[in-house]
C-alpha cells in the first residue's frame, strides 16, 4: 500500500472515531441538559414563572441580540454583565439582607462574622438544593427565595425599561433606553435569566456539582471549581507535552533530505491566461476590502461603546445603532469578509489546476456574488429591526436576530447562505473535475482542498441543526461544530493545503512531498480539532465528559502549532528560491504572518484559555478577546490578504505592484494587531482575571469595576493600536484600487496576456 | 482619563529626554565612520518606537485638556517647531552628503530641540527667553 493511501485510510478511520465520539456527546449534552420546569413555584403552590414565561424571554432575549449584549454562561459580549452569574450573585445578595433583617439588623453589613457565616451558608444551601420535580414538571423555592427573585427581578425590570433609576447602570453596559418597551417581555426574560442562574448553582441530582459545573466562580453560592476540573487541566498540559514530543521525534525521523525540484527559469503562472470566470473574481476582491473597511469602523465604534455606552462625541449613536448592533456586524463582517476572499480564491484557482473552463461558470460567479450581496445587506436589515424593536417576535427567528454569536443571521439568511456555499461547492468542484479524475499526479492534494471546501460548506449546515425552540445547551453544541470545526479544523486544512498547492503549482515544491505532508498536517489537526470543540462547551449545561474529552482533545491542537516555525521557514525560503520569485513576495510574507499568529494567537493565547481551571476563570473576559482577534484576523485575516494579493497578481498580470504600499500596510498591519493586545487587551484580561479569582466572576464583569479610571485608561489605549491598524486597512485598499484606477504598467519583456480588454 | 493625567505627561517628558538624548548620539555617530550603525534598523527601529509614544501621549495629553491648544499660542509654535526639528534632523541625518553642511544642520536641529524644551517648560512661545525679554 503506498504511503498515501495508507494516510488517506488512517485520516478516514481518524474522522469517523471522532465524530462518532462527538455526536455521542451530543446525545449526553440533550440528556443532561439542566430541565425546563413547566412552572416555578413556592409554597401554597404560588406559580412565579410558567415554562411559557422561560420560553418567551429566551426569544426576547434573542432579539435584543441575544449573546451580542452580556453573555448566558460565559458566552457572548464582554460588556454588559454575564446575565447568569450577575443575577446569581444578587439574588444571593437579597436574601443575606432578607435575613438580616429578620435577625433584625439594618443590614447584613450589620452583623458580626459568625451572623454573617451562618447566613451565609443558609443562602448556599438555597442556591444549591436541588428542587425540581420531575414527576410534577416544577422548581420549588423558598418564600425567602421567592422574595429575593422578586427584588432582583425588580431591578431588572428596571433595566431594561427607561426608568431613570438605572439609566447610569445602562450607560456603562452600553445598553439603550427601553432595550425591551413591552413589559410582558421585560418580564419574560427575567424569567429565563432567573432560570439560567439557577442551573448555574443547583446541583445535578446525585451530585454536588452544579448544572454548569460550578461556574461561575462565586463562594456566595459555592461556586468552586470540581476537582475533574483541576484534574483534567494537568493531564492535559501533559497530553500536549507528550504530542509536541512525538512530532517533534517525527520531523526529526522524516526529515527529507530530498532536493527541491528544478526550479522553472520563469514564472510558470505568467503563461496563463486568466480565464473569464477567473477575472470575474476580481469583485469578490473589492468586496472584501470594502466589508474589512466597514469591519475596522464598526470595531473601533464598539470598543468606543466601553467609555461611552450610549454616545460618541456627543451624539446619541446608541438610538441608531447600539452596542448590540455594532457588535454583531462586527463580528459578522470578520467571518464573511474573510469567507468571501476564500470564496473568490477558490473559483480562482478551480480552472487555474485544471486548465478548464465550465460552461456558464463564469455566469455562476457573477451570481454567487450577487447572491452574497444580498445576503449581507438583507440579513443586516432584519438585525437592526430586530435589535430597534420593530420587528415583530414571531419573524424574528426568521428574519431577525438569533442572537448567537457568529451565527447570527435570521434563518432565512442562514439557509439562503447555506445554499450560496453549496452553490460555491458545486462551481468549484465542476472546474476543478478534470484534475481530480483518474489517479492524476496531483490528484490527491487537489481531492484534499476540494475536501476542505466541502467540509466549511457542509459544517454550515450543523447551523440549520437548532430550531426555533431548542433547549440552549443544544443550540451551543451546534453552535460550536459551526465555529470550532471551521476555525480549528477544516480552515486550518484548506490553509495548509491551498499555500501548499501554491507552491507545487509555482514548480518549488514536488508534489509528492507536498501531498504526504498535507495529509499528514490534517490528520494531526483532526485529531485534536474534532474533539477539542468541547473546550467551549465545558460549562455550558454539560457533564464532566465533555471536560475530560474537551481538555484532551483540545491540548493537542496546540501540538502543530508549536511546531509551525518549521513550516513558516519553509515559506520564507520560498521567496528567494527564484528572481521571478519576487512577484510573489507579499502574498508569501502574509502566509508567513499566518504562521506567526498561529503560533501567538491560536498556540499561545489559545492554550492560555484552554484547560478547564484556567477557562473556569477566564471565560468571557478580555482574554478571550486577545485571542479571538490574534487568532481570527492574525491567520485567518492573513490568510485571506495573502491569498487575495496572490489571485490579483494573476487576475492582472501586467501590473507593476507598488510594493512600498503593501510593505507599509502588512507591518502595520501586524503591529497594529499586536498593539491591539498588548497594550489594551491582555492587560484589560489580566486586571479581570484578578478581580475573579479575588471576588467573583460577577465582579469582573460589573459596572463598579468597568467604570475604574485604570480600566478607560486601557480602553483609551487602544487608541494607538487601532489607528495603526486601519493606516494598514487603507494601505492595502488603496493598493488593490491603485490597480484598477491607476496602474503602472510593467516594461514587460515576454509577450503577456492581455489584461485590457477584460470586464470584472 | 484625567485621573491619569500626571502619568501620561511623565512618560511624555520621559520620551522626550530620550528621544532628544537618542537624537543627539546618532547624529554624532551620522558625524563620524559610526554613521552606518546610527542608520541600522536597530537604532532606527527604536527611534520610531520612542517618538511615536512620545506623540501618543501628546495626543492624549492634548485631548484630556484641550484648553492648552487656546492658550498662548505655546503648544502651536511647539508643533511648528517639531515640524523644523524633523525636517532639520533628518536632513542632519542622511538627506545632505556635505559633512560641513550636516554638522551645521545637526546643531541646528539641536538648537532647535532645546528651544522647544523651553516653550514646553516656560509653556511660552519665547521659550528659555522668556524670562529676559518679558
Ligand atoms: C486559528 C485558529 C483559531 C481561531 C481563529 C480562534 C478563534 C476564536 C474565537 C473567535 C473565539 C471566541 C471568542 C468569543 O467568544 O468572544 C475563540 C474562543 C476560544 N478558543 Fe479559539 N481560535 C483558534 C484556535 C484555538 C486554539 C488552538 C485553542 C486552544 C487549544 C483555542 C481555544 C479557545 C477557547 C478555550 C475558547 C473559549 C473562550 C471562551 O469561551 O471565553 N482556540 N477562539
Ligand atoms: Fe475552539
Amino acid at each position: 500500500m503506498s504511503r498515501t493511501r495508507k494516510l488517506w485510510l488512517g485520516l478516514a478511520a481518524l474522522l469517523i472515531a471522532s465524530f462518532g465520539v462527538l455526536l455521542w456527546v451530543g446525545d449526553q449534552v440533550h440528556q443532561y441538559a439542566p430541565p425546563l420546569p413547566q412552572a416555578v413555584v413556592t409554597s401554597g403552590d404560588e406559580t412565579l414563572f410558567t415554562g411559557n414565561d422561560i420560553e418567551l424571554g429566551k426569544q426576547v432575549w434573542q432579539r435584543i441580540g441575544g449573546q451580542q449584549l452580556g453573555s448566558i454562561w460565559g458566552h457572548g459580549a464582554l460588556l454588559a454583565p454575564d446575565w447568569s452569574a450577575d443575577w446569581l450573585h444578587r439574588e444571593g445578595v437579597a436574601m443575606l439582607e432578607l435575613l438580616a433583617r429578620d435577625e433584625g439588623a439594618g443590614s447584613y453589613a450589620e452583623l458580626d462574622a459568625p451572623q454573617q457565616a451562618a447566613l451565609r451558608s443558609r443562602v448556599q444551601r438555597e442556591l444549591r438544593t436541588n428542587t425540581w420535580d420531575p414527576a410534577k414538571g416544577t422548581i420549588y423555592v423558598s418564600p425567602l427565595r421567592a422574595q429575593a427573585m422578586l427584588v432582583v427581578g425588580a431591578h431588572y425590570m428596571s433595566l431594561f425599561s427607561n426608568d431613570p433609576a438605572t439609566a447610569k447602570l445602562r450607560e456603562t453596559y452600553a445598553m439603550r433606553d427601553n432595550t425591551i418597551a413591552e413589559l410582558d417581555q421585560r418580564r419574560a426574560v427575567t424569567a429565563f435569566f432567573w432560570w439560567a442562574s439557577w442551573a448555574t448553582a443547583a446541583e445535578r441530582p446525585g451530585s454536588a456539582i452544579s448544572y454548569t459545573q460550578n461556574w461561575p466562580h462565586d463562594t456566595l453560592a459555592g461556586n468552586t471549581p470540581t476537582s475533574a476540573n483541576f484534574l483534567w487541566s494537568v493531564f492535559s498540559v501533559l497530553f500536549l507535552i507528550l504530542g509536541i514530543g512525538l512530532l517533534g521525534w517525527h520531523h526529526a525521523r522524516q526529515a527529507s533530505h530530498e532536493p527541491l525540484p528544478p526550479i522553472p527559469a520563469r514564472d510558470p503562472l505568467t503563461e496563463l491566461k486568466p480565464t473569464p470566470s477567473m477575472k470575474a473574481t476580481a469583485k469578490y476582491f473589492w468586496t472584501v476590502i470594502g466589508l474589512f473597511l466597514v469591519q475596522i469602523l464598526l470595531g473601533a465604534t464598539t470598543a468606543h461603546y466601553q467609555v461611552e455606552g450610549q454616545q460618541a462625541y456627543g451624539f446619541a449613536l446608541a438610538n441608531y445603532l447600539p452596542y448590540a448592533l455594532t457588535r454583531t456586524w462586527h463580528t459578522e463582517l470578520a467571518v464573511l469578509w474573510i469567507a468571501t476572499a476564500w470564496l473568490a480564491t477558490g473559483l480562482y484557482i478551480a480552472p487555474l489546476i485544471s486548465g478548464h473552463e465550465p460552461k456558464y461558470q463564469r455566469l455562476g460567479v457573477n451570481f454567487l456574488w450577487v447572491c452574497l450581496l444580498v445576503i449581507v445587506v438583507g440579513s443586516f436589515a432584519g438585525q437592526w429591526m430586530a435589535v430597534m424593536d420593530k420587528m415583530d417576535l414571531s419573524k424574528n427567528f426568521w428574519f431577525g436576530h438569533q442572537g448567537w454569536e457568529y451565527v447570527d443571521l435570521g434563518r432565512f439568511w442562514q439557509i439562503f447562505l447555506f445554499i450560496g456555499l453549496m452553490l460555491w461547492l458545486f462551481l468549484v468542484g465542476r472546474a476543478l473535475w478534470p484534475a481530480m479524475r483518474g489517479g492524476k499526479e496531483g490528484a490527491s492534494i487537489v481531492g484534499l482542498l476540494f475536501l476542505s471546501t466541502v467540509a466549511i460548506g457542509l459544517l454550515y449546515g450543523a447551523g440549520l441543526m437548532w430550531g426555533e425552540h431548542t433547549h440552549i445547551a443544544m443550540v451551543e453544541y451546534w453552535r460550536w461544530w459551526v465555529v470550532h470545526l471551521w476555525v480549528e479544523g477544516f480552515f486550518e486544512v484548506f490553509a495548509t493545503a491551498v499555500i501548499s498547492y501554491l507552491f507545487v503549482r509555482l514548480g518549488l515544491l514536488r508534489v509528492g512531498t507536498a501531498t504526504t505532508s498535507v495529509l499528514f498536517a490534517t490528520i494531526v489537526f483532526m485529531a485534536g480539532g474534532v474533539l477539542g470543540t468541547l473546550h467551549h462547551l465545558y460549562f455550558s449545561g454539560t457533564t464532566t465528559a465533555v471536560i475530560a474529552l474537551g481538555a484532551s482533545f483540545s491540548a493537542l491542537e496546540v501540538v502543530p502549532l508549536a511546531l509551525i516555525g518549521l513550516e513558516a521557514w519553509d515559506t520564507w525560503k520560498k521567496q528567494h528560491a527564484a528572481p521571478w520569485m519576487a512577484r510573489y513576495r507579499w502574498p508569501i510574507m502574509f502566509f508567513v504572518a499566518v504562521s506567526f499568529w498561529n503560533l501567538v494567537g491560536a498556540g499561545l493565547l489559545g492554550f492560555l484559555v484552554n484547560t478547564p481551571i484556567a477557562l473556569y476563570f477566564m471565560q468571557g473576559l478580555n482574554l478571550t478577546a486577545a485571542h479571538g482577534h490574534t487568532a481570527l484576523f492574525g491567520v485567518y485575516g492573513m490568510l485571506g490578504m495573502g491569498l487575495m494579493l496572490f489571485c490579483l497578481r494573476g487576475i492582472k498580470p501586467q501590473a507593476e505592484w507598488r510594493e512600498g504600499w503593501l510593505k507599509g500596510s502588512f507591518w502595520t498591519l501586524n503591529l497594529g494587531l499586536g498593539l491591539m493586545a498588548v497594550l489594551t487587551l491582555l492587560p484589560l484580561g489580566i486586571l479581570q482575571l484578578k478581580a475573579v479569582l479575588e471576588h467573583g466572576y460577577w465582579f469582573a464583569r460589573s459596572a463598579e469595576f468597568m467604570d475604574r479610571p485604570l480600566i478607560h485608561m486601557l480602553v483609551w489605549m487602544r487608541v494607538p493600536g487601532d489607528t495603526v491598524f486601519a493606516i494598514g486597512a487603507m494601505l492595502i485598499a488603496g493598493f488593490v484600487a491603485s490597480l484598477w484606477l491607476w496602474p503602472k504598467r510593467q516594461v514587460a519583456a515576454t509577450p503577456l496576456p492581455d489584461a485590457a480588454s477584460e470586464s470584472a | 482619563m484625567i485621573e491619569f493625567y500626571p502619568q501620561i505627561k511623565a512618560v511624555h517628558i520621559l520620551c522626550v529626554l530620550l528621544s532628544g538624548g537618542l537624537f543627539a548620539l546618532r547624529g554624532l555617530m551620522a558625524q563620524t565612520r559610526l554613521a552606518g550603525v546610527a542608520q541600522g534598523a536597530p537604532l532606527r527601529l527604536l527611534s520610531y518606537t520612542i517618538d511615536t509614544v512620545l506623540l501618543t501621549a501628546a495626543l492624549m495629553l492634548v485631548s484630556i485638556l484641550p484648553g492648552a491648544l487656546f492658550a498662548n499660542g505655546w503648544l502651536t509654535v511647539k508643533l511648528i517647531l517639531l515640524l523644523a526639528y524633523v525636517a532639520l534632523a533628518m536632513l542632519a541625518m542622511k538627506r545632505v552628503h556635505a559633512p560641513r553642511a550636516r554638522m551645521i544642520f545637526y546643531v541646528a536641529a539641536l538648537a532647535t530641540y532645546a528651544w522647544m524644551l523651553g516653550v514646553a517648560r516656560m509653556h511660552h512661545p519665547l521659550g528659555w527667553l522668556h524670562g529676559w525679554l518679558a
